[in-house]
């Protein structure tokens, strides 16, 4: 499948940006399997929560609390 | 086409990371084909560049664009003034976009290339690309079968195979055809083997960038575009 292959070719360009490519991830289903999706939705976003808040959230934080300090 | 492939990230973003306003030209012809410098890989590297600059806490602005050509002054006019306004442009064009545009901007904006231009080549399948054509000036294909051996031979001979053709493989790489070789089963089946019996003599290099830069002048084209500009001058239709 094509797109599966763009999503790994994306998590190698997120890791050179120093991005855990753990971050996305594709997952297949078909429209019928609602209860597998939601679990699919807590494994995702456990995983994330175990990652932590991203590097451009928290770089976006230090700039905009330097912002307030200088102000 | 030309053949390119972006730079590795971290040297793109050594080049780029003192500036303050940088535009990731695309060109969409021959290195948009190669997915390595049209208006989508622009816009990616701008994107991955904004990442960057983020994560690194500078105040960098990074916007991408993309015109058909970089090798036509034509296509750049529409950008022209919008390019104007940046302190770098990091030109994902082959090797010729980056100098023709540095050219064109005549040192008041630094051009800097995003990819390395690698070869002359053609797409056998999608997403692999062969170089095929060494733009050596003098072209021989009528005598080898339109197979190049200069590009095509690791060692570029003239006159047949070296000792290191191994079952029409090169001894450089397993992976790599051994040129003559091939040239010699397809002369065999076009019925002009017996061409390759006349020997070539050593190659004049000049044609090739050995005689320094190379140009073509097409004296009718030339002299009819400035009749045209002429008269346009005076009806005063002039640029």
């Amino acid at each position: 499948m094509f797109a599966a292959r763009r999503i790994e070719y994306v998590k190698t360009l997120l890791k050179k940006v120093g991005i855990d490519p753990a971050r996305l991830e594709m997952y297949n289903l078909s429209a019928a399997m609602g209860p597998r999706w939601a679990e699919m939705c807590d494994e995702f976003v456990d995983r994330i929560r175990n990652l932590g808040p991203s590097p451009i959230w928290l770089a976006s934080r230090k700039q905009s609390e330097k912002g307030v300090t200088e102000q | 086409m030309i053949v390119g492939k972006q730079k590795p990230f971290d040297e793109i973003w050594d080049m780029v990371k003192g500036f303050k306003k940088v535009l990731v030209y695309g060109c969409n012809t021959c290195v948009a084909i190669c997915h390595a410098g049209g208006s989508k890989e622009a816009e990616l590297l701008a994107s991955m560049l904004r990442m960057r600059a983020k994560q690194e806490g500078l105040d960098l602005l990074i916007d991408s664009a993309g015109i058909e050509r970089h090798c036509e002054p034509e296509f750049f006019e529409p950008l022209d003034e919008k390019v104007k306004t940046y302190d770098l442009i990091l030109s994902t064009a082959c090797g010729v976009g980056v100098n023709f545009l540095a050219d064109r901007l005549a040192g008041a904006i630094p051009v800097y290339p995003g990819i390395n231009t690698s070869f002359y080549g053609a797409v056998p399948e999608a997403g692999f690309f062969v170089e095929l054509c060494g733009g050596c000036g003098n072209c021989i294909l009528h005598l080898t079968g339109g197979i190049c051996p200069i590009v095509r031979c690791s060692k570029s001979l003239m006159n047949g195979p070296c000792g290191g053709t191994d079952k029409g493989k090169c001894e450089v790489s397993s992976e790599t055809d051994c040129a003559w070789f091939l040239i010699v089963e397809r002369m065999k089946k076009l019925g002009t083997l017996e061409k390759l019996f006349e020997v070539q003599p050593p190659r004049d290099w000049s044609t090739a960038t050995h005689g320094g830069p190379r140009r073509i002048s097409l004296e009718h084209i030339r002299a009819y575009e400035a009749e045209e500009e002429k008269k346009a001058t005076l009806t005063g239709e002039g640029k």
